[in-house]
């Protein structure tokens, strides 16, 4: 078994008050919020599972509730279901050549595609095919929140490194809880910080 | 185009001394084990790049560092703290030879440059000795660079496109064969990728007078359909926001890998590096007030 002190970065016999800050500040950093379509998020998830069960069994509470999923929303298209489906499981070849032989691009087109981009690292033509998206339809939640999350992960980057420079900056800090609480609330309705 | 180095350091003023005398110790460290390669002159292609890349596989490996004291050709009278050849040192000083010699030939077949070819013969045989040990690696570099040399003659406007394949280039590079686990081969690939994105799109933006003067192949020129008469500034302003979005999106990422790594030491070190010292480089190319930039980050932090 790892030590759950170890993994919150904290010395044996920390108060539950350090716990919860440690906590709080890993959560944070490791939410899935922050590794949206990127192909690493499943070793994020493990991250988050792990400091979840330390926090948990540090403080004493019943272990692990269910973790948050990144399946995305419904469409109707059957094709464009199957490029979801393969995008998810990162066959992203696969779900780039059902996605080319569709002939009508409308925005959930330029949306995948974006997604496919994205997970492949070209963020710009993710970005501006997400965009576009975005833009054929004004609508949809879906689309502004992926845009909105590339904000927000480029945005949390700049905050860490503010955060680090001379003796700690709390308003940094608060700023960035803010952030994170307001983005995991409106994209995920999920409960894996406890403080949003 | 020529790939400036030197854009992955510490921001030196935000370090402990203590840490800073960890940062010189691997640089030292790094710094001898190249001139040990195979002749002294290797120390020249010596950059912060791959002083980064020793680091951080230092930090990755459970076994402690050895560290002597000893003077060098540039401080012969003070001792310093230098980590003692291992095979990490070994690693980044062989992929930075090589590296290095392949930049040469590139430059020498792409724009004839004399200083390229005088300089290949210098590291001609520490590459020799080096491809044998990493066959592999050399030829994937030899054929991305070739990939991107075509590219680049065809014209391609593609911005993600063209630093896709150095990109890839940066993969190679921060894999070691010697690294089994596939969780952390997997994590430093996607870093490696994303450094060697940022740096080829932040090389062509401080490109950009240069390669606009000489009607050399610039893929943000193209890109962006720089229009004739249009002025360096002008265009410079209207590309800034989206540049250096997709630049900052690239860090972050960088970051969400570094994040998966386990470290066994040198995390403030690295934290550094990665969140304050990449930043500055960036936001100081970007703002450009300063030609080549590279005493820029004397002014710290206004934004």
């Amino acid at each position: 078994m790892k030590d759950p002190y170890k993994i919150l970065g904290l010395n044996k016999g920390a108060s539950k008050e350090e716990i919860r800050e440690a906590y709080r500040k890993l959560a944070r950093k490791y939410h899935p919020d922050q590794y949206v379509n990127n192909p690493l998020s499943d070793l994020a998830e493990e991250k988050m599972k792990e400091i979840n069960w330390a926090y948990n069994y540090l403080m004493n509470e019943a272990p692990d509730r269910a973790g948050g999923s990144n399946n995305y929303g419904y469409n109707s298209d059957s094709r464009y279901i199957q490029v979801r489906d393969l995008i998810n499981r990162n066959r992203l070849l696969e779900a780039e050549r059902i996605l080319d032989s569709i002939g009508s691009r409308d925005a959930e087109w330029y949306f995948l595609k974006g997604i496919i981009y994205m997970r492949r690292g070209w963020y710009d033509q993710g970005y501006r095919h997400i965009s576009r998206a975005a833009g054929m339809d004004p609508g949809n939640e879906e689309y502004r929140a992926a845009l909105n999350n590339m904000a927000y992960q480029a945005s949390s980057y700049r905050q860490a490194g503010r955060g680090m420079e001379g003796d700690g900056c709390d308003a940094c800090d608060v700023c960035t809880c803010l952030l994170c609480s307001d983005c995991c609330c409106e994209c995920m309705g999920g409960d894996l910080i406890t403080c949003c | 185009m020529s790939f400036l180095f030197g854009y992955v350091r510490p921001c030196k003023e935000e370090l402990k001394v203590k840490e800073y005398n960890m940062f010189r110790a691997v640089y030292c460290g790094l710094c001898k084990t190249l001139g040990q390669s195979a002749n002294q002159l290797c120390r020249l292609g010596l950059s912060y790049d791959f002083t980064f890349l020793a680091l951080l596989l230092i930090a990755l490996d459970e076994e402690e560092p050895r560290l002597a004291q000893e003077s060098c050709l540039a401080n012969p009278f003070r001792k310093k703290a230098v980590v003692k050849r291992n095979r990490h040192l070994e690693y980044a000083a062989d992929m930075s030879n090589i590296f290095t010699y392949l930049k040469l030939v590139d430059d020498w077949q792409d724009e004839h440059s004399i200083r390229a070819l005088l300089t290949m013969p210098v590291f001609y045989l520490p590459v020799k000795a080096g491809r044998r040990r990493y066959e592999d690696k050399y030829n994937f570099f030899r054929e991305l660079l070739q990939e991107l040399t075509a590219l680049e003659a065809s014209q391609n406007n593609l911005l993600d496109k063209s630093a896709d394949l150095f990109a890839r280039i940066m993969t190679g590079i921060f894999t070691p064969d010697y690294i089994e686990g596939e969780r952390e081969k997997r994590v430093l690939r996607f870093l490696g990728y994303n450094l060697g994105r940022w740096i080829y799109i932040l090389d062509a933006y401080s490109d950009l007078e240069e390669d606009l003067d000489n009607s050399n192949y610039n893929p943000l020129i193209l890109q962006y359909e720089y229009r004739k008469g249009e002025g360096l500034e002008s265009f410079k302003k209207r590309i800034q926001e989206p540049v250096e979005f997709t630049l900052t999106y690239t860090l972050s990422n960088l970051a969400k890998g570094y994040e998966l790594l386990e470290l066994h030491r040198y995390k403030e070190i690295l934290d550094n590096i990665i969140y304050m010292g990449l930043y500055r480089v960036m936001r100081n190319k970007l703002e450009g007030s300063d030609g080549k930039g590279e005493r820029s980050l004397q002014n710290t932090g206004t934004e």
